[in-house]
């Protein structure tokens, strides 16, 4: 049996609308009313990931989550849908880490649940973007890794990947145990039905704080947000007068011009 | 430090204010204070009250407890009638209802929501409408009718008709009532058909508030477009949402707002429709939450009035135009339920109930269809679609009463 652990993400919902999205000055935090928490969209790929190998063979997939005030409701649906545990590394140590202290945390996780055969992670994450924590753990255990893959598949015991690259995608095989970083072609994650939802509150969550992990404190290094603000954008709009449609139009390239918006060649 | 529980000052002080006297889950004297909160009766504790809940609420505020599930529980299980916030002699300006909505928001900002909740909210933000259906087959119910698409042509007058009634096909015969009855009044309507998107009052109510945002803005835009000033809806929870969620949010504008009994009334008034045909039924009528005991706290408020408790009960202009057009039609006999108009026993569908806890919801029906078997009226008659889908589904297999919804009953008049 392939043992698979997906590291999820909980992240504010980047889909909810702008007008939801305040910022608490004093806080230095986004303040959304009425928005629940959602997995970041490019791990529901990487689970999704997990859910097509399990669809052809037999596999246990355990999934991972840190932070603090990790919702076991949101981050349950990975439950609903095929995983069968999940581990919240939930403790106000684990709040605002930089990117290597969370892959050494989440190493240190993978290490106590057991090797497994293969490790996902969406491409990076929908709030930070980094794109650093998959490829960090590859690192710190020493594994393979591959990132930004659109198909993974079990072939003869190896791992076939599709990797995404600017102008297609590349065929590569690389041998298990290893890491992959799944993107947002691969597709999205299946929606859990109610009954689902209902039935994956069996299955067994574990919740774990920086007591339970054997990890370096040296490495828990946090990041700090300086400032947080939404940019002031300011728009003109200008009505350039003519008799003429040509005359406007000529007027208008003076204008154009003299704005200094298009590259002057002399 | 709060943990995350944030409420506007005022509404922390009303938490405070509650000195568990009880009286918000008992009607006026003139039902000789007959329980009318259904949670409460149904669950026997203090903490299933306006007075409990306040208590809960206080705690979260001060940090006392976290936001966790047995809490959410407690704020999700309120059918959000707003009786309580009627009886409260504390509440002078529907705190209860904005202090429901704000809990709801902080259980959906911690992700401690029922898990249906979830499906269903999943539901809209794929297909625009509460109740897990296609996009595709929303405007279904006017297929031959021959009405005019907001979209596409100017009217003065949109008629929105809901995600309950766009999809529920055993309620077609009211939708279509409707829109006759506009016709043969020479009301200048139009419809959305398919492009018809949910209000996302229910959103709001089950503390989804970016999703209402954004339903909010969409409708808002539609009747900008479409040129229409007036919004005509068979909907309840739909009439809530624009008349007092909208204005809340200041999203309304000057929109005018009128459920179809409302302008119905208003077109008998004016002459335009005449209920000539008798129609011989005794019948005993039920007061939709969300029709009226939600709105009226709101228009009062907004009117900065305060108005002595007991006086509140006269006031009543929400609950007039259905019982004004019940009184037009010729052999229709009124036999009022004891709990009516602000006492009015909720039917038990609202505020997500009749999806998170559908044993509940049909309880709290069941006792409604009790008391008005017991006026001895031959039908029950409402003027809400979740109403009269969860009385309904209540006495399947039964036909203990007949359920009317006053449009069709209008409709055979005319």
């Amino acid at each position: 049996m392939l043992n698979i652990v997906v590291c999820i993400k909980q992240v504010l919902d980047p889909e909810a609308p702008a007008s939801a999205y305040k910022i608490d000055a004093d806080a230095n935090k986004v303040v959304m009313s009425g928005v629940p928490p959602v997995i970041s969209p490019f791990d529901e790929n990487a689970m999704e990931a997990a859910l097509r190998i399990k669809d052809k063979q037999a596999c246990k997939i355990s999934v991972i989550s840190t932070g603090k005030g990790l919702s076991r409701t949101v981050l349950g649906k990975v439950l609903a849908v095929g995983g069968d545990e999940l581990y919240l590394l939930d403790d106000s140590e684990f709040e605002d880490l930089d990117s290597f202290a969370t892959a050494a945390l989440l190493t240190a996780a993978i290490k106590k649940i057991g090797n497994p055969d293969l490790i996902l992670t969406g491409r990076q994450a929908a709030d930070t973007n980094a794109g650093i924590v998959g490829p960090g753990i590859a690192v710190t255990l020493g594994l393979p890794c591959i990132t930004v893959a659109r198909k993974v598949g079990v072939v003869d015991g190896k791992l076939r990947v599709e990797k995404v690259v600017p102008d297609g995608y590349q065929v590569m095989e690389i041998a298990l145990p290893c890491l992959i970083t799944v993107g947002n072609e691969l597709g999205e994650m299946r929606v859990a039905a109610l009954q689902q939802l209902v039935a994956a509150r069996k299955k067994p969550v574990t919740i774990w704080t920086h007591q339970d992990l054997d990890v370096d404190a040296a490495l828990m290094q946090r990041t700090r947000l300086m400032k947080l603000f939404i940019p002031q954008r300011d728009s003109k709009c200008e009505f350039v007068d003519g008799d003429t449609p040509e005359e406007r139009g000529a007027k208008l390239a003076l204008r154009i011009w003299e704005s200094k918006l298009v590259k002057q060649d002399k | 430090m709060s943990n995350g529980i944030k409420l506007e000052e005022r509404l922390y002080k009303f938490t405070t204010s509650c000195y568990r006297c009880l009286v918000c889950t008992k009607g006026y004297p003139e039902v000789v204070y007959e329980v009318v909160c259904p949670i409460y009766k149904r669950f026997r504790f203090f903490t299933y009250s306006l007075g409990g809940m306040v208590m809960l609420a206080r705690a979260l505020y001060e940090n006392r407890i976290p936001v966790g599930e047995s809490a959410s529980e407690v704020f999700y299980k309120c059918v959000t009638c707003g009786a309580c916030g009627e009886m409260c002699a504390q509440n002078d300006f529907a705190d209860s209802l904005w202090m429901q909505h704000e809990l709801r928001a902080r259980c959906v900002e911690t992700g401690e929501v029922p898990l249906v909740n979830m499906a269903v909210i999943e539901g809209l933000k794929k297909d625009d409408n509460m109740l897990q259906k296609p996009k595709a087959d929303r405007g279904k119910w006017a297929e031959g009718l021959g009405l005019r698409n907001i979209t596409q042509e100017k009217a003065d007058v949109y008629f929105h008709v809901g995600c309950r009634y766009s999809y529920d096909e055993e309620l077609w015969p009211t939708l279509r009532a409707a829109a006759s009855l506009l016709e043969k009044a020479g009301v200048d309507f139009g419809i959305a058909g398919k492009d018809e998107n949910c209000c996302g009052g229910r959103a709001y109510e089950l503390g989804y508030h970016g999703e209402f945002t954004k339903y909010a803005e969409n409708t808002m835009e539609l009747m900008k477009s479409s040129g229409a000033k007036t919004i005509v809806t068979p909907c309840a929870d739909g009439y809530y949402a624009f008349e007092v969620l909208y204005d809340m949010q200041g999203k309304k504008g000057d929109v005018k707002v009128y459920h179809i009994t409302q302008y119905l009334a208003k077109l008998i008034k004016e002459g335009r429709l005449k209920p000539t045909k008798n129609v011989d039924l005794s019948v005993t009528y039920h007061d939709p939450c969300h029709l009226a005991r939600k709105v009226d706290p709101w228009l009062r408020s907004k009117q900065n009035e305060i108005i002595p408790i007991h006086e509140k009960i006269e006031k009543g202009e929400m609950y007039q135009p259905p019982r004004d057009i019940l009184a037009a039609i010729p052999g229709i006999k009124l036999i009022e339920m004891r709990r009516t108009k602000e006492n009015a026993w909720c039917c038990g569908a609202g505020g997500g109930v009749i999806d998170a806890y559908p044993e509940f919801a049909e309880w709290t029906a069941r006792e409604r269809l009790d008391e008005a078997k017991e006026t001895g009226a031959e039908a029950l008659v409402t003027a809400c679609p979740w109403c009269k889908r969860n009385f309904l589904d209540t006495q399947k297999g039964t036909a203990d009463m007949k359920i009317v919804d006053l449009v069709e009953l209008l409709q055979q008049s005319v």
